[in-house]
């Protein structure tokens, strides 16, 4: 601000117009930055409260919440550890199971963004298709019945052998389209659990025990295809982390 | 797009979204158009998870699709637009709007529209009978006809429209122009004839029932309801919600507002009539809206209020004398022909809005100079002083502090061509709309900062939230099963007493917060339609 013309102490404004008068100092100079949380000599007012804006309140966080349930909530699958863990093959599909739910119509997105990656039939939801196939399926399911579950039985074996090879890919191949085609047709429409009181009609080998206790059965296990619930691969990385605070009792 | 409106839609995606699209979003805001391979190439991302994000955006509405700028034979271009996304502050008020006006059953179609995007109307239907059903007790259901009707009585008044058929790779062939060069512009919705017509639907039934612990019989009706997915006869007709309606409506209700402040109630019930009254003849981006006479609006008058002919002449032209305004007169035919100015009442709502944050930051003298110079345009630094009736020291200090927060500008008038400043005239001024747009940035930075406290607040007491959620979840699955007090109680002590507080202040915390970005999203409504109003006027 002190201009150096003529070596006189001018300024580059006129000091009587904008009202400085002699004799005023100028405000110090800035040499820094101004503080991030600056002290405020007005407070804010405060929040205006009232039935509607509680109520629009409660609307914006229900509304929040329900999003996150929702097939547009995409999360990434978790990143692996630092070690490949046993478990992981059982955990990393839990997460993905959301995302299929939705069945867009594909006329109004651009066909580039079809995805043809169909999950392995167990997960039992649809995926997404074109309606002349659904229609054929529903029709080819009307005229099949119990004479189909038998075949479906054996498709089913067949499939369980299948699981371990199929694990490691997240895409299906063309080959596995092929075979898949006549499981993915019943078996896209059915639950798992479905396959439940029909199979305790027929006799099945070993692998399918955990079956037979019906509705004894939890969802986890026959999601994964396993004989354990899902907390049986919990690795023990979790124990301990949880509150520590109430050190009243100690931990062995 | 603004840094700071980029930084709140990135924020707003990724709570309602998640991450992965919040990426995507973000990424195509700040780049433009962009085609497939090039987003996937510059975010780094999966192709699975870029196309999945595509698909989620193109259905909420956030980005369009359209083929690429090279001619018809080049990939796919998609674009985002920020107003769209920042439009998710607002749902909450769209949802309680449709309350007021139609009741539960509105209030959940709009919900179910604005969590899907598009949907259509069957679907809507169906999921909005069985949540109805849901909460209705043991016995009743809710039947498809009433939601049914709740939806054409909310597309009837333009609340919800139809989606427009998107340019499938090449531009909509409108009749007549062959060959016609790629359209930048995506067709509006209001293009459509079609646009507010309801379809002829056959949907009969009510609404089912989820019950919860009969797992057999579920799966079966599970299973009956994929088979069912007959057609209702409205395939391919998707619904979203009309924003720009809601946004009339909320102006309205500004104006009504404003005019039961500064005036009374009568005089409010006056405008809200003139109102409803050319509801459907004035088009959105009328200045003001058609002339009614003074015997149209006594004959629309609602029945409570029987007030005398003289009387209404009377409150009419205090209406019409009031600096604010709101009404004009356009005429002496019929009794007089009066208007509601739409475009200056917004501009006068902005102005209060902008005094009043002057107000509240640095003080009411500041507030005076600030409001003086609105009126006044350009004054002096002496004129200043003489007009506030505050002490020159003062009054220059208050000047400055506004200066220097760039709402008041400093204007240079030279008496000789070279500006020296001792031939000067530096006059203070204030201009409105800069000032209106520099304030809605800064509360578009408001909300964001509100959003990532509210997030900060969240993860530092993390565990303590899982806890608690995890011993609600026991709770609940205890009472279900039918447990003993002791039980209970048990588990409630689960959580200590300091550790209850701390939930208890951090419930408090987030709520406020929440409720903030709430208000100043009214705020943001306000000074937005101010400024809109003022580029579609002189633009």
């Amino acid at each position: 601000m002190a201009a150096r013309g003529r070596s006189r102490r001018t300024l580059s404004f006129s000091v009587d117009s904008v009202g400085i008068n002699r004799g005023e100092s100028l405000p110090p100079t800035l040499q820094q930055p101004t503080p991030v949380f600056p002290v405020m000599e007005q407070k804010p007012l405060p929040l205006t409260g009232g039935e509607e804006a509680e109520y629009l309140l409660a609307l914006k966080q229900d509304f929040r919440g329900a999003m996150r349930s929702l097939p547009c909530f995409i999360q990434p699958a978790a990143a692996l550890r630092d070690v490949e863990r046993y478990s992981d093959k059982y955990h990393s599909s839990e997460h993905t199971d959301g995302l299929m739910d939705w069945t867009p119509d594909w006329q109004r997105f651009p066909r580039e963004l079809r995805i043809h990656a169909r999950k392995p039939a167990r997960d039992g939801v649809s995926v997404a298709r074109s309606d002349a196939q659904s229609a054929q399926k529903k029709k080819k399911k009307k005229v099949r019945e119990k004479e189909e579950v038998l075949i479906k039985l054996e498709t089913l074996q067949k499939k369980e052998e299948q699981q371990s090879e199929e694990d490691d890919d997240d895409d299906n191949t063309e080959q596995k389209k092929k075979q898949e085609d006549d499981d993915a047709d019943g078996d896209e429409e059915y639950d798992e659990e479905e396959f439940e009181e029909v199979i305790l009609y027929v006799t099945c080998d070993g692998s399918n025990q955990s079956v037979w206790t019906g509705s004894g059965l939890t969802e986890g296990s026959v999601l994964q295809e396993t004989d354990y619930i899902m907390s049986y691969f919990d690795n023990g990385e979790d124990f301990g982390g949880d509150s520590d605070d109430n050190m009243d009792e100690a931990i062995y | 797009m603004t840094a700071q409106e980029v930084r709140l839609c990135g924020l707003l995606l990724h709570e309602h979204f998640g991450e992965v699209v919040e990426k995507v979003g973000t990424h195509l805001l700040r780049s433009g158009a962009q085609n497939l391979r090039t987003i996937i190439h510059e975010t780094g991302l999966s192709v699975d998870l870029v196309k999945k994000s595509l698909m989620v955006l193109v259905q909420h509405g956030a980005c369009l699709f359209s083929s690429g700028r090279k001619g018809p034979g080049s990939p796919t271009e998609y674009r985002s637009g920020c107003d769209r996304i920042l439009r998710i502050l607002r749902y909450p008020r769209y949802i309680y709007t449709a309350k007021t006006l139609y009741g539960d059953t509105g209030e959940l179609v709009v919900e179910e529209l604005l969590q899907r995007g598009h949907m259509t109307m069957s679907g809507t239907v169906k999921t909005v009978a069985d949540r109805l059903t849901q909460n209705m007790e043991e016995g009743r259901s809710m039947d498809y006809s009433e939601v049914s009707s709740a939806f054409s009585k909310l597309v009837e008044t333009h609340f919800l429209q139809r989606c427009p058929n998107p340019a499938a790779g090449a531009t909509p062939a409108a009749p007549g122009t062959p060959a016609a060069p790629a359209s930048a512009i995506p067709p509006t919705p209001e293009s459509f004839p079609d646009c507010y017509k309801v379809p002829h639907m056959t949907l009969v039934g009510r609404g089912k029932r989820q019950l919860a612990a009969e797992d057999g019989e579920d799966q079966r009706n599970a299973k009956r309801q994929k088979m069912d997915s007959e057609a209702h006869g409205d395939e391919g007709i998707y619904w979203q919600v009309n924003f720009e309606r809601f946004h009339l409506h909320f102006r309205d209700q500004a104006i009504i507002s404003a005019v039961a402040n500064k005036l009374d109630q009568t005089s409010s019930e006056i405008v809200r009539t003139m109102l409803r009254m050319s509801e459907v003849t004035t088009s959105p981006a009328a200045t003001c809206t058609k002339p009614l006479s003074a015997n149209e609006i006594f004959r629309s008058l609602p029945a409570s209020y029987n007030i005398p002919r003289p009387i209404l002449d009377q409150y009419l032209t205090l209406l019409v004398d009031d600096p604010m305004e709101f009404v004009g007169k356009a005429g002496e035919s019929g009794g007089g022909m009066y208007v509601v100015n739409l475009h200056r009442a917004l501009a006068n709502l902005a102005r209060a809005t902008l005094e009043s944050v002057v107000q509240e930051r640095f003080g009411s003298r500041s507030a005076r100079i600030f409001r003086l110079l609105l009126r006044k345009r350009h004054l002096e630094q002496k004129q200043v002083e003489d007009f506030a009736m505050i002490p020159a020291k003062e009054a220059k200090d208050m000047l400055y502090t506004l200066l220097s927060q760039n709402l008041v500008q400093l204007q240079e008038i030279p008496k000789t061509p070279d500006y020296a400043p001792s031939r000067t005239f530096y006059l203070y001024t204030v201009n409105q709309l800069p000032t209106a747009r520099m304030l809605l940035q800064n509360c578009y930075k408001t909300v964001a900062n509100l959003i990532e406290r509210r997030l900060f607040e969240s993860k530092e007491s993390k565990r303590l939230l899982e806890k608690s959620q995890r011993i609600e979840a026991i709770l609940a699955s205890l009472q279900a099963s039918g447990a003993e007090p002791e039980q209970l109680t048990e588990v409630e002590e689960m959580i200590t007493a300091p550790e209850k507080q701390q939930l208890d202040a951090l419930k408090l915390h987030i709520n406020k917060l929440d409720s903030a970005e709430n208000q100043v999203d009214e705020t943001i409504f306000l000074l937005e339609s101010y400024v809109n109003s003022t580029a579609t006027s002189t633009g």
